[in-house]
């Protein structure tokens, strides 16, 4: 039998969380509504899912609390898109740093929630991360660069910020998730494949030289990101997890 | 050139003035009343004493025996004073109505039994000189130096060191005066509400004190108003937004259809309005944001590439390789608004990094759109104005872009100006 996707909904606004689902349900996926951290610890308990939609807003236990919850407990593998309802950077970055793998802001359009969960599922799918960054660790090192994976810049050695565009960081996380691993252009194209999937046509070459520039990297004598002849690019550097922001 | 004097216009010059002028006159009267009551008592004592020194003196001459007079001369002699045998220098009559007092005295001494006649002698030393003739005919000469009275070499040493004094404590006085109401307008004017701003310090005298407790209390209140405004607004915004998400979703079931189409489009644009209300509410709140520490040529490459990556024309040109302190998201909002509103009029955008002339860091935002007629350039800053193009719906504006850009701007100690480029087109340019 083919799997179906099962998607935990939860939010307390019963018409947003039932229309969401009917939604998804209309896109061939398998919903479950629930209105708070109770109800939804208490299906955890018995089903597993594949995903988990969390708004951040709640009554009683809010939405980053039960990020947290899952993160720390068995479920802690299962992909969590939250739903904010406030268009502000620290919503963001906090939501991220509770170990959220994407996020929509309220008022979103349910075709653009689709899209996003078929995009977490099939980064996590397809390559299971060598490195998992977890709540504590936001910061990544890689020889003299940090990279801040809440707020999505690179820090230089004097701690200045360097900014990386939208598809930037997205494949330097891609190639930090995975170090040492040869990653071939359609794997990397795919895992890049985040927010913006439909409008994001640049070639993961023009891409990468953009990255070393940013990373200061010497394209004849890369560093960082080595070129696979006919294969693909590994990220040949070691990185650590460095833990929260010093 | 004229030399006019004019009423000074810092409370400290005027408060020093009226202190040191006042000051140094009832200083300088009541030294001069003792120094002439002082000059009185002295002039009568030494008239008194030149009265029966010279009578005493022209006596003895006139009992001494001619031969021994000459010997005389020198015990007799005082301060002021001697005496001379002979018929003395040549002179000038006193003008009778400048007689010395010194000459009454000793008309006084010894008039009655002499004949004295009086010349002044001019010279370096003007003095004046008695001449008389003793008993037995021997002419003799009084050669009286006029003096001052004398006084203490040390008197204008003092006179001065009082004069700095003065001039020390008037300058401590209205200092002390001074300071608060400085330190007070200072505050008043770096008075940001947004930030919490450190108390005044509320010590000092007690008017100073109770003005400080004062503005304190005051910032506070304002404070408190702003918050609680955020706080509506918030709420609002809040609330506003899950009845707009469920109007999307419930829409998102529609058949397609142009009312569906035309619906979808009226909750976007609502939903953009909630959006940049609450964006404006807080670019004038001002931010939580700590400022960072940036590479500003990757913060713009970036800012393009992101653009790029969307298939919108925007290009960057010019490098810096500067690294400034500022909020990023902040500065980020700005360009933002700035590259939107050039994509709205005009389809492309062009960021230039340069310095301006006095050295300040420039990022402008240049486009061939239609521009902002003169008029209008000041207008379109403030919030909910729209140039009369832009009213048209379909541009589907706010009118708080180029406000939010602005506020930022200022927060983060920058500048927004706007100005038509040559050939058409607006030039954005923000200074930090």
């Amino acid at each position: 039998m083919e799997h179906v996707d099962h998607i935990l909904i939860v939010d307390d606004d019963r018409e947003i969380r039932e229309l969401v689902g009917n939604y998804l349900k209309k896109n061939g996926l398998r919903t479950t509504v629930v209105a708070d951290g109770r109800q939804m610890r208490a299906f955890l308990d018995t089903t597993p899912v594949d995903l988990i939609v969390l708004d951040i807003m709640m009554p009683g236990d809010d939405g980053l609390l039960l990020c947290r919850e899952i993160r720390a407990g068995k479920h802690k593998a299962t992909p969590i898109l939250m739903l904010t309802a406030r268009n502000d950077e620290t919503d963001r970055i906090i939501g991220l740093e509770m170990g959220a793998d994407d996020y929509l802001t309220k008022p979103f359009a349910a075709r653009e929630l689709l899209a996003r969960i078929n995009a977490v599922l099939r980064r996590t799918r397809m390559l299971p991360p060598n490195l998992v960054v977890t709540e504590t660790g936001r910061l990544l090192g890689f020889g003299r660069w940090k990279l801040d994976t809440s707020a999505r810049h690179l820090l230089d050695q004097d701690g200045t910020m360097v900014a990386l565009s939208g598809a930037e960081y997205r494949l330097l996380r891609v190639f930090l998730d995975h170090p040492q691993r040869v990653l071939n252009r359609d794997q990397l194209l795919n895992l890049t494949q985040g927010r913006d999937a439909d409008l994001f046509d640049r070639s993961i070459d023009l891409l990468v030289s953009r990255l070393r520039q940013r990373l200061l990297d010497d394209a004849r004598e890369p560093a960082y990101i080595k070129t696979v002849r006919s294969e693909g690019y590994v990220f040949s550097y070691p990185v650590e997890i460095l833990g929260a922001q010093s | 050139m004229s030399l006019s004097l004019r009423w000074p216009r810092t409370l400290a010059s005027q408060l020093s003035l009226i202190f040191l002028v006042s000051l140094v006159l009832a200083h300088g009267l009541s030294f001069s009343l003792q120094f002439y009551e002082r000059y009185e008592s002295a002039k009568s004592t030494m008239l008194g004493n030149l009265e029966s020194d010279v009578s005493t003196s022209v006596a003895i001459l006139d009992r001494l025996p001619p031969a021994e007079r000459a010997a005389w001369l020198p015990r007799l002699e005082r301060q002021n004073y001697r005496y001379l045998l002979g018929d003395g220098e040549a002179g000038v009559p006193i003008d009778p109505k400048r007689v010395p007092i010194a000459v009454r005295s000793i008309d006084d001494a010894i008039g009655q039994d002499y004949a004295v006649t009086y010349t002044n002698v001019p010279g370096p030393k003007p003095h004046f000189q008695g001449h008389l003739k003793l008993a037995d005919g021997a002419p003799v000469v009084i050669d009286v130096f006029p003096a001052a009275i004398p006084y203490a070499l040390w008197l204008p040493v003092v006179l001065l060191l009082q004069l700095g004094l003065l001039i020390g404590c008037t300058w401590l006085a209205v200092r002390v005066a001074i300071r608060p109401l400085t330190r007070l307008a200072q505050a008043v004017e770096t008075l940001d509400p947004n930030v919490h701003a450190a108390h005044l310090d509320e010590s000092g005298p007690t008017e100073v004190a109770y003005a400080a407790a004062a503005f304190n209390s005051m910032q506070d209140r304002i404070a408190v108003y702003l918050k609680e405004r955020m706080q509506i607004l918030g709420a609002i915004s809040h609330d506003l937004q899950t009845p707009i998400t469920r109007m999307k979703l419930r829409a998102e079931f529609m058949d397609d259809c142009i009312e569906k189409d035309k619906l979808w489009s009226d909750l976007s644009e609502m939903e953009h309005l909630v959006r940049e209300g609450v964006a404006y509410a807080r670019s004038v709140h001002g931010s939580t944001e700590t400022s960072h520490r940036i590479d500003l040529d990757s913060f713009l490459d970036s800012l393009v590439f992101d653009y790029q990556d969307m298939g919108k024309q925007v290009e960057l040109s010019g490098k810096n390789a500067a690294v400034i302190e500022t909020r990023p998201h902040a500065l980020r909002r700005v360009l933002v608004n700035l590259v939107d509103n050039a994509l709205k009029f005009a389809g492309a955008a062009e960021l230039v990094v340069g310095s301006t002339a006095d050295g300040q860091l420039s990022v402008k935002v240049l486009d061939r759109g239609p521009g902002i007629a003169e008029a209008e350039l000041a207008e379109v800053m403030k919030p909910f104005y729209r140039v009369e193009s832009s009213r048209n719906r379909s541009t589907g504006g706010t009118g708080l872009g180029l406000a939010i850009a602005q506020q930022l701007a200022l927060a983060i100690g920058g500048s927004l100006v706007l100005s038509n480029r040559d050939g058409g087109g607006l030039c954005a340019e923000l200074r930090l």
